[in-house]
């Protein structure tokens, strides 16, 4: 019996969209393209689950400042999706302990997790795009 | 002949980095530069400072670390897009990893 709720509970949990960041923010559009769309499925009120993994992890790393490369730095855009109601904020904790990286990021919310729940946040949603 | 290493890729991402240390002579320099300065804190980066005791010039651009949050560790040097140019004229030829 519990096995067939929890069945149900997952697949009810089957549904939007999830976007994996894969890219470091600053040498090419990747790390804007995936924020823009974010904010427009957000406006829409559609619900979207955020995952960095591998170099995407670098987006959330406080202290950055793209205004020294005279790049316009969307990275502080992140901090509006709350707004958008963008709660799902996932990070591979395998990907930030490769860059030696600590858990310091420049927004709130971010889930750090192991590479098995990664996966599995993963895999509840039904759509996933890759940037 | 001595070689300029331009590195502006992430050796987390590809495998560039790990090319241009493989033909690394000794009086070459290598400059990391855009996503190459994430390479300060790959192992890559730990082998190559100890295989090459000081030999091999290895630098960063500082605004790029900068802009990163990345720390410059005290075994590369900091320097500008300007030091780029004259390291251009005291090497015999460039090659960008990218």
């Amino acid at each position: 019996m519990t096995s067939i709720e929890q069945q149900s509970s997952s697949s009810a949990q089957e549904n939007g969209l999830a976007i994996i960041n894969s890219k470091a923010p600053f040498s090419s559009t990747h790390g804007k393209d995936a924020l823009d769309i974010a904010l427009i499925f957000g406006s829409f009120e559609q619900k979207v689950s955020l995952f960095f993994q591998g170099d995407g992890v670098y987006q959330l790393i406080a202290d950055q400042d793209g205004s020294l490369l005279a790049i316009k730095d969307y990275l502080k855009t992140f901090s509006a999706f709350e707004f958008y109601d963008i709660e799902d904020i996932y990070v591979c904790q395998q990907s930030l302990s490769n860059r030696q990286l600590d858990e310091n990021f420049h927004i709130d919310e971010v889930k750090v997790l192991s590479s098995i729940e990664f996966s599995a946040a993963l895999n509840r949603h039904q759509h996933v795009l890759r940037f | 002949m001595s070689t300029l290493h331009l590195v502006r890729q992430s050796a987390f991402a590809s495998n560039d980095f790990a090319q241009c240390l493989s033909v690394l002579d000794h009086q070459d320099s290598v400059v990391l530069m855009d996503d190459g300065c994430y390479n300060l804190k790959h192992s890559l980066m730990d082998s190559l400072i100890k295989r090459v005791d000081g030999s091999v010039n290895i630098n960063v651009i500082t605004s790029h670390a900068q802009a990163r949050a990345i720390e410059i560790i005290a075994a590369v040097n900091a320097i500008e897009m300007s030091d780029v140019v004259e390291l251009t004229f005291t090497h015999k030829k460039v090659i960008t990893w990218q």
